[in-house]
This record gives structure tokens, C-alpha cells and sequence, in this order.
């Protein structure tokens, strides 16, 4: 009898109150709906900052005076290296294939016809598994007799991967996952603030009922269960209709814009199951609308 | 040095001058309970220890003040050093100017005020010692009753009721027996689905002491409860209580009706800026030359 007593209680009292339950439920609609628009927003960031970590590779360049024989030796070394799950994968570039891929590069190839021969050397382009590990496969072949030690720059000389775009990517990559994480939890605390406020507010237009409750010998948490109710069905309802709200967007202009655009499959468009991304901001509704009144009310439970 | 409350009142109310006409009055009305329900109260409130409050006074006084204290900030006294005991089943009047106290010697009943020294004990408990999660408890076995009614707004008469029932965690079943048992004896067996706004002073009033009663307190408080009703629903209100009281309950009210209280020659407390000016029994609101009743 006592549960259904005070769901009685909250139903009543929302009732009587519908317009600051109604601002309430704006509130957390409103709260909700932000987190729901940036959570897969910040996904969709981090895992395209996840691709791009996939196309740091390494840069094995073969010296125009090796033997078949080291070559083939530096490339059993390499498929050593992805039997050890270091290396993901390897393409032999040759001479030719290297001069066409930098004459498109070039704003002017001609600059290029200005070289007596073929200066580009060939090489091994591999794919690591972890580009964090980029300078454990450099340091496993950079000694190895095929490696033209002319080529790249600075300590990279003979095998490069790009150590500062590297470092500067994953630093990017890091930063991103941080400053994303901190964006969340600031805006979860900013929507808890906003519906402890109006909370307040309901709780305050009421504190006469209240003290009266309290006046006829009622304990904290009979006058406290209803309001935690209220609060509940206030959290649900607004997060509900944020859901909806969502759910429009995600079909309306996520899903349309997915459809015209080829370079961006479904899954990218949107980076997290739906109902998931529901069941969480519905469950974060409740449980804000009920602790935010439980915890509210406290101050007018003193004495 | 309690005398034996079928003692103390049966003359108080015989012999009242005044008081004799209202008494009558009372009289007339039906009973609240029968005698023989009143003497089985009585004697259960000695031996069995009541389930539902915390008072039980024993053979002791309801209420005791000692050196009582109650300090607002760093100099404002609302109670200076009161010492008073009020024995069960007494009525006692409070009466004095606005601001000499009456208001904080009320609150402290229910611990709603707490003394900055000395000691309140009610029904027996001392309530500097009782714990937070108590007050409730100490709260239900004592029924308010106020000059602004304090009536649950959003709820009909029947529900302001039935919420101090359901507080104490009654049963549906009981509830519906309670209820309109109660309304009919403050006579609104015919407003019950009324909303407080919808009532006049003197009827929200009723309301309010049929919340009060309906569990049946040992001690009855009301402050002001007159305040804000016209001389003649005074009287029925006064009436009210002074059948409540006849039921063996202990009444304080506190209140500025210097005709209600004349009338009623009973116990009076005078409270003049926070001590004890008077305490003297069938007596008036004023000092008299020649007191009926002793000076204590």
C-alpha cells in the first residue's frame, strides 16, 4: 500500500503543479538533449581521429645498390616482424611507382625532368599495428643491409615514420579523448545544477506543505518519497521527449545527409547504438529528477 | 505533587462562575467518548506503554519546564530561566503580549524550537536527549493546532485528515473509519470532500483540530487558535477544545482572547517578555486584586 501511496502522492502533486512540473521537465528535456547531440558527436571525432592513427605507417627505403638478396632478407625481416603481430601489413613500392606517386604530389612536376635519372629510391611501405610502436619496427630493420641511409630526415634516417606527425596525431588523438571527456562531465554537472535549481524551486513554492507535514509527526522520508517520485517521473518524461527529439534529428538530417554523402557509410554517421544512447540519457533523466529532489528537499527537512 | 487529574478538574469545572455556561454548553453536545472509555484511557495511559507516541508521563506531570532558556542570536531571549509543570489532563491558557514568549514555549513542545538551556521534558522524555529521528515519533503523539489552521492546501478536509493517519502508517481500512467518525464530531460529516479554500475560518479551524484529534494525543496544543476568528466562532472553537480536554487530554493554548479565557476560569500562565509573571489556577487573563485560585 505504502509505494502506492506515494506514487499517489507524486501524481497528485504533479497535478497541482503542473506548471513547475512542466518547467522541470523543460529543463531536463532541454539538459538531455545536449547530452545526446554532443555524446555521438564526440564519438563521431574520436573514432575519425582513430582512422587516421591507421594511416601512420612506416617508410623503409631500399638502397639503389642492394642485391635482390638483401631486399628479399629485409623483406623476410618485415614478415617476421608481422608474424610477431607488430606489423599489420607491407606493400613493396618500387623505383617508377615512387617518382609517379610524387610527381602527383607536386604543385610542379616538372622540376623533376631537371634530375639526371630516377633519384626516388624504392620501398617498403608497412602498416603497423599500433603506431605507438612505430619505433620498435624502425629500430628491428633500420640496421639491415638493403637500407639506404641517405634517405629522410634527422634520426629517421634510412627507415621514417613520421615521428613528429606521429607524436603530433596521437598527442591530438589523447588530447581530443581528455578535453571531450571534460566537456561531458561539464555539461552533466551544468544539467545537474539546472534541474537542482528548478527542483529547488518546485520544493520552495511548497515548503509551507512541508512544514506541515512535518507538524503532524510525518518521518523525512514519508514526505520524501513522493517528491523523489515526482522527481523520477519528471526526469523520464522530459528525457523521453529529448529521445524523441533525437531520434527526428538522427533520421531527419544525420541518416539524410549519411544517404547523399558516399565517403560517409551508416556506421560513421552515427557512432553508437541509438538504443543505447536512449536507455543511458533515460536512466541519467531518472536518476538526476530523483536525486536532484531527494537531495533538494533535505534542507527543508531540518529541525 | 501531581494531584489526581479526576480531582483536579471535576471542581475546577463545577465550580467556574463564568465558565459554568460554556461547560453546559459542552455538556449538551454529544460526548466525544463515553465515560467508561474515558476511564479505561485513563488507566491503560498508566500501565500500557502507548504504541504509537512517546509520551507516556506515568503518574508524572505532561509537561515540565525546568530553567528553561531560549536564546534568538547572541541577545535576544524569546524565554528567560522558565520553570512551570503542567500535569496530565490539565488546560492551561498561556496568555501575554506578542513577542513575551508564549509562541517559543509552544514550539518547544514539539521540538520544533529547541531550549539553549535548561530542560523540556514531555510525556516523560526530555527532549534535549531525543534523538532527531525521534521527533516524528514525539510529533504524532501530540496534536496541533494553529492560528493559520497550516491545512494541506491541495487536499480535501477528508485527505488533511486522513494525512495525519497515514502518517502513523494506519491501514486503508481504518482510515475510513477514523475519518468521518472525526469529522462528524467537529461537524463537517458533510464537508469532507470540501477544499480548505472553500471553507470559513471557523470551519478550516475544525478541520484543523479534527487533524489534531484523530489520534487521539495525550497533549493537545493550539497557538492562537482564535486568532483569526470572529468572538462568536471563538466560542465554538473553544468549545471544541474544551470537549477534547474533558476526553482526558492535556490542552496548552496559547492566545490573546481575554474573554475566551474569563470565561473558561481555568489555568493561566502569564508570560511577560520571556519569564513567568503568573501562574495561577481559575483564574483570568488579568491579575486580579484577590486571585481565586493560588499563586504557584
Amino acid at each position: 500500500m505504502k509505494p502506492g501511496f506515494f506514487f499517489f502522492e507524486a501524481l497528485r502533486s504533479i497535478r497541482s503543479n503542473v506548471a513547475i512540473a512542466v518547467a522541470a521537465i523543460v529543463t531536463v528535456m532541454i539538459a538531455v538533449f545536449i547530452l545526446g547531440t554532443f555524446i555521438p558527436s564526440f564519438l563521431y571525432v574520436q573514432s575519425t581521429v582513430d582512422k587516421q592513427k591507421d594511416r601512420l605507417d612506416v617508410k623503409a627505403y631500399i638502397s639503389d645498390s642492394a642485391t635482390d638478396q638483401q631486399v628479399s632478407s629485409l623483406q623476410n625481416h618485415i614478415k617476421q616482424l608481422q608474424q610477431q603481430g607488430l606489423v599489420k601489413d607491407f606493400q613493396y613500392v618500387s623505383k617508377d611507382e615512387a617518382v609517379k606517386d610524387l610527381k602527383e604530389r607536386l604543385r610542379d612536376p616538372s622540376i623533376l625532368e631537371l634530375l639526371p635519372s630516377n633519384v626516388i629510391p624504392a620501398s617498403f611501405r608497412i602498416q603497423p599495428v599500433d603506431p605507438n610502436r612505430n619505433a620498435e619496427i624502425r629500430n628491428a630493420i633500420v640496421e639491415e643491409p638493403a637500407i639506404d641511409h641517405t634517405m629522410g630526415r634527422g634520426g629517421e634516417r634510412g627507415v621514417t615514420y613520421a615521428k613528429q606527425t606521429t607524436d603530433r596525431l596521437l598527442k591530438i588523438a589523447t588530447f581530443i579523448q581528455y578535453a571531450g571527456l571534460a566537456l561531458v562531465s561539464i555539461l552533466t554537472v551544468a544539467s545537474v545544477l539546472l534541474i537542482a535549481n528548478t527542483i529547488r524551486l518546485s520544493i520552495f513554492a511548497r515548503r509551507r506543505e512541508v512544514e506541515v507535514m512535518r507538524l503532524v509527526g510525518a518521518t523525512n522520508w514519508f514526505i520524501r518519497w513522493p517528491f523523489v517520485i515526482e522527481g523520477l517521473i519528471c526526469g523520464v518524461v522530459g528525457a523521453l521527449i529529448a529521445i524523441g527529439l533525437l531520434w527526428a534529428g538522427k533520421v531527419f538530417i544525420v541518416d539524410a545527409f549519411v544517404e547523399r554523402n558516399d565517403s560517409l557509410t551508416k556506421a560513421e554517421g552515427f557512432p553508437i547504438s541509438f538504443l543505447a544512447l536512449a536507455a543511458l540519457l533515460t536512466i541519467s533523466g531518472a536518476v538526476v529528477g530523483a536525486l536532484g529532489s531527494g537531495i533538494t528537499l533535505r534542507r527543508f527537512l531540518k529541525i | 505533587m501531581s494531584p489526581d487529574p479526576d480531582d483536579a478538574n471535576a471542581p475546577r469545572t463545577a465550580t467556574a462562575p463564568d465558565g459554568a455556561d460554556m461547560a453546559a454548553r459542552a455538556a449538551a453536545e454529544p460526548e466525544m467518548i463515553t465515560q467508561e472509555e474515558r476511564r479505561q484511557r485513563r488507566r491503560d495511559g498508566e500501565r500500557r506503554i502507548d504504541r504509537r507516541s512517546l509520551l507516556r508521563p506515568g503518574d508524572g506531570p505532561m509537561v515540565i519546564f525546568e530553567k528553561v532558556t531560549k536564546k534568538y542570536g547572541t541577545d535576544t531571549y524569546a524565554l528567560r530561566d522558565v520553570s512551570v509543570s503542567i500535569d496530565a489532563g490539565e488546560f492551561v491558557f498561556l496568555v501575554g503580549p506578542s513577542g513575551s514568549g508564549k509562541s517559543t514555549f509552544i514550539r518547544m513542545l514539539t521540538r520544533e524550537v529547541a531550549a539553549t538551556s535548561g530542560r523540556v521534558t514531555v510525556g516523560g522524555r526530555d527532549l534535549s536527549k531525543l534523538r532527531r529521528s525521534k521527533i516524528p515519533q514525539l510529533r504524532r503523539g501530540i496534536g496541533c493546532v494553529f492560528q493559520d489552521y497550516k491545512l494541506l492546501p491541495g487536499r480535501t478536509v477528508y485527505e488533511n485528515v486522513a494525512y495525519a493517519l497515514m502518517v502513523t502508517g494506519d491501514d486503508q481500512r481504518s482510515i475510513r473509519r477514523k475519518v468521518p467518525e472525526i469529522l462528524s464530531l467537529v461537524g463537517l460529516a458533510d464537508k469532507g470532500d470540501r477544499h480548505p479554500n472553500e471553507l470559513s475560518g471557523g470551519e478550516q479551524q475544525r478541520v484543523s483540530i479534527a487533524r489534531a484529534f484523530v489520534n487521539h494525543p495525550r497533549l493537545l496544543i493550539a497557538d492562537e487558535p482564535t486568532g483569526n476568528l470572529d468572538p462568536e466562532t471563538s466560542i465554538d472553537i473553544m468549545q471544541l477544545l474544551y470537549r477534547i480536554h474533558r476526553t482526558g487530554t492535556t490542552v496548552v493554548m496559547a492566545t490573546h482572547d481575554r474573554e475566551l479565557v474569563d470565561k473558561m476560569q481555568m489555568r493561566v500562565i502569564a508570560l511577560e517578555d520571556g519569564r513567568i509573571v503568573r501562574d495561577q489556577r481559575q483564574a483570568r487573563y488579568a491579575r486580579v486584586e484577590t486571585p481565586i485560585g493560588g499563586v504557584q
